[in-house]
């Protein structure tokens, strides 16, 4: 510091104090020492010249122009294409928002047969994906950077060695509901004498397909119509959150689950699962069953079904059943009660157990009504028989080339080491993944397949309805699309564009009643999907004598484990996705970790607390370590673990977050984002099982914090601040359908003490607009699309699990989740929370700065500019919903800003922000009214979490407007207000949730 | 002796800052404030010539100031629509036209030195080629009239309402090379959105908020 600085050391002071040497020639480092004084001056001289040229111009900068506009093209305006979702099989309609020739938004297409204007978070997320550095750039082969030629050389090479094109050739995929790559793949196979397509799901419903061949002759995954379904009862199967397509899901249970005064109907909707899921905690009736006591509750179901509907005679051998039985009667009769109209779903991979569900969704009728079989699903092809076959072949080293496209194979097994030994000894191992992960690192070849939103294909998620992808950008890297490289492998030379086209021109095109090919084409382009006639399967009679003799012996053993997908990080694929490691789960809260779930007794038996590290142990050896989390509601003998963790490569993530001397790294060195747990899924009679026994688990005695969310921005008011006279109501409120039918306001708290004092006098009344939104307690489910849409739509960063767990996430919406009910049986409510918008805002009221005032619309603005970052508003905020940039959040690099939204300022240090209800999106379309001359209609503008809502739960719009739908939507008696009481004055409403049960229940909740 | 040293050093650097402080005293600005920018381009492009002199509408070549939030510097392809065939001034063309009339020749083609530069970024070697976006490169012209980054101007709003472009422009149509009229202030923003507001827009009553969020978000 003292040579940087020219201050003398305190030595060489002394000498020149104390023994003066007048004649002697200065040391050569004695010229440039100066007394302390001087150097201030100079510093000071310094700074205030450097403080005069900032008042110089800015930097120059440049303005490139088109050297050839296209048409239609206007500089700074986006472009909508519509498009195909590929984030996961269930192929959900998707708008992709193109701005200046980037894609920056990815909404829900509404007019899509499926998903009908929902996108989950993965769809939401998809941008993030494509602006990654870390995808491969290059061919590899044997790891080295290569070139397309030497690759396309080297394995047509390789494939004509004798041995090997005679020997048996594998391809593995996941379902792939793109019938353009399915014959591409068949065309490339059919060289060889034994060529296969191997399907893998990473989580699979195999036993579904199989227990349909048994039952009705047809191996297929039947389309389930839950729009359909007055009564629908799921042993475990996650259908709101993760399970085949949740989105459509959502859309269809939400249908039915809108009660009205003059027609207070909705379907009952019973849960039966081991682990908390999403699905379940949105259920009606919510019962917790280990996944290994399914098989009993419906062999009894099935007797009791089956004696109603032919007379036959309860099932006497199944010993008994794991619920009471009263609630198995309730569930028989409502079921039967509603046959033709009710659903029974399983996600169980017991193909006996399947079975049984067939048999009594075919006593009940439902096939032809609420399960279609003859346009059935393609969305989960997987078959586990083939793949086990695969895996067997693969240790017996009878394969001679491995392809694998669009999934991780080996981490997503298990046995993963000897698996990656079988697979050293293929002669020709080809992977087609975007990066280097587990699988792709033994690979000889890499060939990266492009992006999705880079490349032409198609999909046909259900029979019928089939939908494209078109290329949104020009690829980042040197990749190629898998359709061209198999064409090049079979000895063709067209682009992906055209193999996609003469495909449907020849194969798609006959299915549809166009006239001529171009029109079709065009307009499915336009569209994005196209309904052509189904290829119907035809199944045959149902074959009663498949459903054989379930074991429905219940294990004595202490702890069943359940293996999980996670909303938001369903595939390892999304796991280099910031953004949805930093999702929160909807249940648990936890962001950037996996764990073990325990629910509260066995917690408590074992003396275990959040983040304590246990062990798991299997009884083939197989350990497990990873920290626990306490679940209520969760059954006391289940152990759930979500898979999707521990990707090769989340090592990245270290640096994620500022770095600031009190900073700990998101990843320990040398480590990955949770734990994989493939390891502990289980082959057994043909098919991958997610839930097994002979688990042990061990505490070990270390601590792994976790970062949640889940007791951040806490709303519960101390009672000494409630208002004299006002009776403290809860943040959520509930009531039962019972009680609804008798009086449509039921759940609202008695006394009613509705202030009417006026902060303001009345000097700025809202004459125009006034912006407000309603959101649906009975229609969310949770499922966090709204969150990850924000975060897209608004630039908000992403701080890493360091300042998660020091409560400073950035995400302008959080959903509050509450459980009610004491013990362990919970009820669980969902509440998504935002500003408020409040016209009485506390936050305005302290600003020192007037950072933060009402506009005339009724909205609290933030002037980001203005922020001194005082944090008073946020101290005064009663919904804890305003976020602090306590550090410059950037990206992970330059390529992840292409994600930037510009129409939305980037924060920086040291200022307060929050929801701005898409204010952007309010004056991009006021504009675009202006510009047609037209004014401004309900539903011009969309924020960016209602347009993406699976369940269409939020309603924006402006208040003044009677006839708009956020006006109706307030008038139902349903609507109430957060904390109300206080006269803030919310221009957010929310309506009452409802859960189709008799008994009155409780309302509110309790914020655990 | 190392003293004096320093003291030379100061002084030198004393004067020297003075010089530079006095000279851009004329130019005195807030931090920000650009107005009087005119930097040179990299084609001499004169507006007095194309808007005032020939009359051209600001929206023939600034096309999307109507449908979009830029006005938009236009592509070089809408230079050409002109430029295949006006290839130098309109004296000098003429005076070669005479000259080899005159001289009973063909007229050699002129191609003036800033034309030429247009011409090179194209990639053509003869105007009257057909332009191709393979062959040609952006001009990188310097960007004159820029808001900071938390502002949200759009110029469509501005001209849909009636605004006209010399508002804020200023008289582009009598500059030779352009140059930021106005200072583009906040203050200056808010002044006018509260006359028109007032006043109305050639007659036509408005309402230009002056919220925060209208501009900034």
């Amino acid at each position: 510091m003292n040579q940087i600085s020219g201050q003398p050391s305190p030595d060489r002071r002394l000498r020149r104090h104390t023994v003066p040497e007048p004649d002697s020639a200065p040391p050569a480092d004695e010229l440039f020492s100066v007394s302390r004084r001087r150097f201030l001056e100079a510093a000071g001289f310094a700074v205030s010249l450097a403080a005069l040229q900032g008042c110089g111009r800015t930097p120059t900068e440049t303005a490139l122009p088109f050297a050839v506009q296209p048409e239609g093209v206007i500089p700074g305006r986006s472009l909508t294409y519509a498009t195909t979702c590929p984030g996961c099989s269930a192929g959900c309609g998707l708008l992709a928002r193109v701005r200046d020739g980037r894609p920056l938004k990815m909404e829900g297409m509404p007019e899509h047969p499926l998903s009908a204007g929902g996108l989950c978070a993965i769809g939401q997320a998809l941008p993030l994906g494509l602006y990654d550095t870390h995808r491969l750039r290059h061919p590899l082969h044997r790891g080295e950077q290569s070139d397309w030629e030497e690759i396309d050389r080297l394995i047509l090479q390789t494939l004509q060695q004798p041995g090997l094109s005679d020997g048996a050739v594998r391809f593995v995929t996941p379902t792939i509901t793109s019938p353009t790559l399915k014959a591409s793949i068949d065309r490339f196979l059919s060289r060889f004498p034994d060529g296969r397509h191997v399907m893998f799901d990473a989580v699979s419903c195999s036993a579904i397909p199989d227990a349909h061949e048994r039952t009705h002759g047809v191996r297929v995954l039947p389309h389930f119509r839950l729009a359909r379904a007055d009564v629908i009862v799921a042993f475990g199967a996650d259908f709101l959150g993760t399970w085949i397509s949740p989105v459509e899901f959502t859309a269809a249970w939400r249908s039915r689950r809108a009660p009205a005064p003059d027609r207070p109907t909705m379907s009952w909707h019973v849960q039966l699962e081991g682990r908390m899921s999403l699905t379940g905690s949105n259920a009606d009736r919510r019962i917790r069953l280990a996944p290994d006591e399914y098989a009993s509750v419906l062999r009894h179901l099935h007797g009791r079904i089956r004696s109603m509907a032919v007379g036959s005679p309860p099932d006497a051998a199944a010993g008994s059943a794991p619920l009471p039985d009263r609630d198995l009667q309730e569930l028989a009769d409502r079921l039967w009660e509603a046959r033709g109209r009710s659903i029974v779903l399983c996600d169980s991979q017991d193909v006996a157990v399947q079975t049984l569900v067939n048999s009594i969704n075919h006593h009940l009728g439902n096939y032809g009504s609420t399960i279609d079989l003859e346009r059935p699903g393609r969305q989960r092809q997987g078959n586990d028989r083939e793949v086990l076959r695969l895996l067997d072949d693969l240790k017996q080293g009878r394969v001679s080339a491995l392809f694998v496209a669009g999934t991780d194979f080996t981490h997503n097994l298990p046995e993963r080491r000897s698996l990656a030994e079988a697979i050293e000894n293929v002669r020709l191992v080809v992977s087609f993944s975007e990066r280097l992960d587990d699988f792709s690192s033994l690979a000889h070849f890499v060939c990266p397949d492009h992006h999705p939103l880079e490349s032409w294909a198609d999909a046909e998620p259900v029979s019928g309805i089939i939908s494209l992808f078109q290329p949104l950008l020009a690829p980042l890297g040197e990749t190629r699309s898998i359709l061209e490289s198999l064409e090049r492998w079979s000895g063709g030379s067209r682009s992906a564009g055209d193999i996609v086209r003469s495909f449907w021109e020849t194969d798609v095109f006959p299915r549809s009643s166009a006239e001529s090919f171009q029109d079709f084409w065009d307009q499915a382009v336009h569209d994005g999907f196209a309904e052509v006639e189904p290829t119907t399967e035809t199944p045959g009679d149902f074959n009663a004598a498949a459903v054989v003799e379930v074991d429905a012996t219940v294990s004595d053993d202490e702890y069943c484990l359940s293996l999980y997908s996670k909303v938001g990080l369903t595939d390892s694929r999304h796991a280099h996705n910031p953004w949805l490691q930093e999702l929160p789960d909807p249940i648990t809260k936890v962001t950037w970790d996996n764990y073990v779930c325990v629910s509260p007794a066995a917690a408590g038996r074992l003396e275990l607390h959040d983040g304590d590290v246990v062990i798991l142990e299997s009884e083939t050896g197989d350990t497990l370590e990873l920290p626990a989390l306490i679940q209520p509601g969760q059954h006391d003998r289940v152990l759930a673990v979500a898979l999707a963790y521990g990707v090769r490569g989340t090592d990245r993530f270290a640096g994620v977050g500022p770095r600031w001397i009190g900073a700990e790294p998101t990843v320990s060195e040398g480590g990955v984002i949770g734990e994989n747990a493939a390891g502990f899924i289980e082959a057994r009679d043909g098919t991958l099982r997610y839930a097994r026994n002979g688990i042990r688990l061990r505490k070990t005695g270390r601590r792994h914090e976790l970062a949640s969310t889940q007791e951040h921005h806490w709303l519960e008011v101390p009672p000494r601040v409630a208002p004299y006279g006002a009776e403290m109501r809860e943040p959520i409120q509930s009531t039962t359908l019972a009680a609804f039918a008798r009086d449509p306001s039921a759940g609202s708290p008695e006394s009613h003490h509705q202030s009417d004092v006026q902060l303001w006098p009345e000097d700025h009344p809202k004459t125009g607009h006034a912006w407000g939104m309603v959101i649906d307690l009975n229609a969310c489910t949770g499922c966090s699309a709204c969150l990850i849409a924000c975060q897209s739509e608004n630039n908000v960063p992403v701080v890493g699990k360091d300042e998660v767990r020091r409560q400073r996430e950035m995400h302008w919406i959080r959903i509050d989740r509450y459980y009610s009910g004491t013990g362990d049986e919970v009820d669980v409510g969902h509440q998504p929370m935002m500003c408020q918008h409040c016209d009485n805002a506390p936050c305005e009221t302290v600003c020192p700065v007037l950072a933060t005032v009402h506009s005339q619309e009724g909205l609290n603005v933030q002037a980001y500019n203005r922020c001194v970052g005082t944090r008073y508003c946020a101290n005064n905020c009663p919904y804890k919903v305003r976020r602090f940039n306590w550090f410059e959040y950037p990206h992970e690099d330059e390529l992840q800003n292409l994600a930037l939204n510009p129409d939305v300022t980037v924060r920086s240090r040291g200022v307060m922000e929050k929801c701005s209800m898409c204010v952007q999106r309010i004056e991009e379309a006021r504009i675009d009214a202006k510009r047609r001359g037209a004014p401004l209609l309900d539903g011009d503008i969309q924020t960016a979490c209602q347009q993406s809502c699976p369940a269409q739960a939020i309603v924006f719009g402006d208040m003044n407007d009677p006839n708009s739908a956020v006006s109706s939507a307030l008038n139902s008696p349903r609507r109430y207000g957060v904390l109300e009481e206080f006269n803030f004055r919310p221009s957010v409403s929310y309506l009452r949730m409802v859960r189709n049960r008799e008994e009155e229940q409780h309302e509110g909740g309790e914020h655990v | 002796m190392h003293r004096t040293v320093l003291n030379i050093i100061l002084l030198v650097g004393l004067s020297f800052s003075l010089i530079v402080l006095i000279s851009g005293m004329s130019a005195w600005r807030l931090p920000d404030n650009q107005q009087g920018y005119a930097p040179p381009q990299p084609i001499e492009y004169s507006h007095r010539l194309h808007a005032g002199e020939l009359g051209l509408d600001c929206r023939f070549c600034h096309t999307a100031a109507e449908h979009g939030r830029h006005a938009g510097i236009p592509s070089t392809d809408v230079c050409m629509k002109c430029h295949r065939f006006v290839t130098a001034s309109f004296d000098v063309m003429q005076d070669e036209l005479t000259q080899a009339d005159k001289e009973k020749r063909k007229p050699k083609a002129i191609v003036s030195d800033e034309l030429q530069k247009l011409y090179d970024s194209l990639g053509l070697t003869d105007p009257q080629q057909p332009v191709s976006d393979s062959l040609s490169t952006s001009i990188p012209w310097v960007r004159v009239h820029n808001l900071p980054d938390y502002v949200y101007f759009d110029h469509s709003a501005h001209v849909t309402a009636g605004v006209t472009c010399q508002k804020c422009h200023g008289p582009v149509e009598s500059m030779e090379r352009l140059r930021q009229f106005e200072p583009l202030s906040m203050g200056w923003c808010v002044n006018c959105h509260r006359e028109s507001t007032e006043n109305g827009i050639n007659g036509r009553a408005v309402r230009a908020s002056t919220d925060c969020a209208v501009c900034h978000f």
